[in-house]
């Protein structure tokens, strides 16, 4: 797959494979990510992206493809691509006893290169806690530190495996001020998730995979305005309708009910409403509530796959 | 190494950290030490020299088997290999971390060990600092080799147990670590020649009991050594990172070449066949204060039956007559009974019953052993041995093995229930009778007489005085 960022790819991904056993993890995805950019993998938890990140740490073989990072082979090259590239783990364990800044000097101490660690402390929002043991921070510092931990060499490209991952709304938007500062930075950032929200925040561009297969590839504009799904309108009503009438309203796309409420696809949706308003006064029915949604990554998501990103 | 003793030393602080890994690194060696010097060496200065070896192999072992050994396995279980995995770190310095980590802290423990035996215990330190620091480093390095293999062929904390279990126990049991060689049977220490943890063991006794220098156990250093190396490859060779990663069953197969070196090994040093009475001597000498007094005194000894191989063998040497050759019927026999006099193993029994022939009145039974008298027998005042009996009447006679076996000195006694001492003179072994020499062979043989009925005699030890 070939993009704009070809000429200065700092990742290049070329028809991956991996499997465990019977298991087919991945399943020939390509893709390159440019210097600068942050890429999301975008997925279901067993899609592949963890697997596809260790493969690009050099952390698991590949059984067929090329994969070249930072102009290295991760596997032939481990000690040079490590000296240039920062990881941060989907969960990064250390001793309970470690100190905050005993953990960041020791790291720093492995490479040939370093950061300061006290920027790092500053910036991560660790330096009052630069004596505290490991195991009596919170979760959102822990995986503060393990943000700093990837930077203590001050790396070129940053790998990210599910940031966020377990971390209530709040902390999850501290993460993500962090990860723009690495954009500020200019550094390249690959990063795997499965919120929609983190990936439309954060990431340039955007790879979908679901079981082991790259199903689209392109900005988060790029590819909901290629789904042509329309705006999403979210409606409860006070006595329930047809969902063949509500099928059959100018501008609808597309509707389905869970749970008492009609989700529709419209475009243009100002007619959808329109029509849906007559409707109801038709059907003696009144609306109690109706939420107006720009199309989301999820909605290419299920669009291409048939299923939500949390089934 | 630069990146692998960084490790190491945070490693280091890390226990220092925690409570219950400075239990075990220091107190718990310490609480050994008591219990050995204390229980099993009664306090005694001579013979905490004697435990002091068991317990610094203890030490070692349970550093390298429980210390080095579970932690790899419980780094991996928990997930903190993953971190150092994305540095640009190997198996070897992950390895070499944890053995350094491991010899560094032990160090100390060592430190501790002889001051607490030295100051509440007073026991003399009979080894230099530098031999002692080699014995340990090539003990910890032995049992490092332990530790990593079993390490690096678990796949999990629960196999980890049972491999270290089985293996430490073994070796707790049957290597002189927790019960002195000497007092296993004859084919366990055969078997002991095979267990590494018997060399550090036997060679710091050699040491610090007998006075040997370390060079003479360069054998013993070098199985530990061997056991490391082949320990650090496996390691090395079979690292994972991962829980997930789990080891081969022909890996685990190919593991068990590790006891190659120990199969030589052991069979070498059963057929150089002085292992053994090396044992024996050590522990024969446990107690007796310095080696070179204890030498002189040896030299005098005549039986004292405390190692099971020297016991089976003056069995051998000691020959039972009874009146049965003149028509008499008594009986008699000998045999070893544990334990012997206070503070010692075992003694000799002799025992029987006399039935002498119709119209003679007394029966006899005899007990001869051949005894070679010492070179400075001009020095000798006579032969002292230690004894109980049943209050019969015995004999002790002392004559040349040979047909000038005229001239025989004899001393009667009555030994009752309690251990006491019985002289015989022998002072006249200076100018010894016409036809007889010092150097010739001589038989000290004692009888039990009187009228018929049972008889017994238990015989704690002989020697010259």
């Amino acid at each position: 797959m070939s993009t704009d960022a070809d000429n200065s790819a700092l990742v290049r991904v070329e028809n991956l494979h991996k499997r465990y056993g019977q298991v087919e993890a991945l399943r020939g995805i390509t893709f390159d990510i440019g210097k600068g950019e942050v890429f999301g993998l975008l997925g279901p938890n067993g899609a592949g992206k963890t697997t596809t990140i260790e493969i690009l740490e050099g952390l698991r073989q590949p059984d067929e493809g090329q994969v070249t990072v930072c102009g290295l082979d991760p596997n032939r090259e481990q000690a040079a691509l490590k000296q240039r590239i920062g990881a941060q783990l989907q969960a990064t364990v250390l001793p309970d006893k470690i100190r905050v800044e005993e953990a960041l000097g020791l790291f720093a101490s492995f490479y040939e290169r370093t950061a300061s660690i006290e920027m790092l402390l500053d910036r991560f929002g660790l330096a009052e806690k630069r004596r505290a043991l490991y195991e009596h921070l919170s979760g959102g510092q822990k995986q503060r530190l393990a943000l700093a931990l990837a930077l203590v060499n001050d790396p070129e490209l940053v790998l990210l495996d599910e940031p966020t991952v377990g971390l209530d709304a709040m902390l999850r938007r501290d993460i993500y001020a962090l990860i723009e500062q690495f954009r500020s930075d200019g550094r390249t950032v690959l990063l795997t998730t499965h919120y929609i929200e983190e990936a439309e925040r954060l990431c340039d561009r955007v790879a979908i995979i679901d079981r082991g297969r790259l199903i689209a590839l392109g900005t988060p504009r790029e590819l909901i305005e290629r789904s042509g799904k329309g705006t999403r309108l979210e409606v409860r009503v006070s006595k329930p309708v047809p969902i063949e009438h509500l099928s059959k309203l100018e501008a609808v796309l597309d509707c389905h009910e869970a749970d008492g409420t009609y989700f529709l696809h419209a475009q243009p949706p100002a007619r959808a409403i329109a029509a849906l308003v007559h409707l109801l006064e038709a059907e003696g029915s009144a609306l109690l509530d109706l939420h107006i949604a720009q199309p989301s990554l999820e909605d290419v998501f299920v669009e291409v796959t048939g299923r939500r990103l949390e089934e | 190494m630069r990146h692998a003793l960084r490790i190491a030393l945070m490693t280091i602080r890390l226990v220092m950290r925690t409570r219950i890994a400075l239990f075990f690194t220091f107190l718990f060696p310490v609480i050994f030490l008591f219990v050995y010097a204390g229980l099993f060496a009664h306090g005694n200065p001579e013979a905490v020299v004697y435990m002091f070896g068991p317990v610094v192999t203890l030490n070692i072992m349970g550093s390298g088997f429980w210390g080095l050994g579970m932690q790899s396995v419980m780094q991996r279980e928990r997930g903190s290999l993953r971190r150092y995995r994305l540095a640009p770190l190997g198996p070897g310095t992950m390895v070499l971390s944890n053995l350094l980590a491991n010899y560094l802290l032990g160090l100390p423990t060592i430190a501790l060990l002889v001051f607490c035996a030295m100051v509440f215990f007073h026991m003399p330190l009979k080894i230099g600092l530098v031999t002692l620091l080699i014995l340990v480093t090539v003990g910890t390095f032995g049992f490092a080799g332990f530790g990593l293999t079993i390490a690096s062929v678990a796949n999990t904390m629960q196999e980890a147990q049972i491999y270290n279990n089985v293996v430490w126990l073994t070796l707790l049991f049957l290597s002189g670590v927790t019960v002195p060689l000497p007092l296993l049977p004859h084919w366990v220490q055969r078997l002991a020649a095979f267990l590494p943890a018997t060399y550090l063991v036997s060679t710091f006794q050699a040491i610090m009991v007998q006075g040997q220098p370390l060079i003479d156990h360069w054998a013993e250093m070098m199985v530990l050594v061997v056991s490391g190396i082949f320990g650090l490859l496996f390691a090395w060779k079979l690292f994972r990172w991962e829980k997930e990663e789990k080891i081969s069953a022909r890996a685990k197969w190919l593991s068990l070449t590790f006891i190659i070196p120990f199969l030589i090994t052991g069979t070498w040093m059963n057929a150089r066949g002085n292992l053994t009475s090396s044992w024996a001597t050590s522990y024969s000498l446990m107690g007796r204060g310095n080696s070179e007094g204890a030498e002189a005194a040896d030299a005098n000894l005549i039986e004292n039956f405390q190692s099971p191989g020297a016991a089976e063998d003056s069995l051998k040497r000691w020959q039972v007559s009874t009146d049965a050759e003149s028509g008499g019927h008594s009986m008699a026999e000998i045999s070893l009974l544990p334990p012997g006099g206070t503070g010692t193993r075992q003694a000799l029994r002799f025992k029987g019953h006399l039935t002498p022939a119709a119209g003679t009145g007394e029966g006899f039974a005899l007990a001869r052993l051949e005894v070679k008298v010492p070179t400075q027998s001009k020095d000798l005042h006579g032969i002292e041995l230690n004894l109980r009996g049943d209050g019969r009447a015995y004999q002790v006679k002392f004559h040349p093995a040979g047909p000038a076996g005229s001239f025989q000195p004899a001393a009667s006694f009555v030994p009752l229930s309690d251990w006491q001492s019985v002289r015989l003179l022998v002072g006249w072994l200076a100018n010894p009778p016409a036809g007889a020499s010092a150097s010739d062979p001589w038989v000290l043989e004692i009888g039990a007489l009187g009228p018929p009925g049972d008889f017994q005699l238990d015989i704690d030890g002989i020697k010259f005085y």
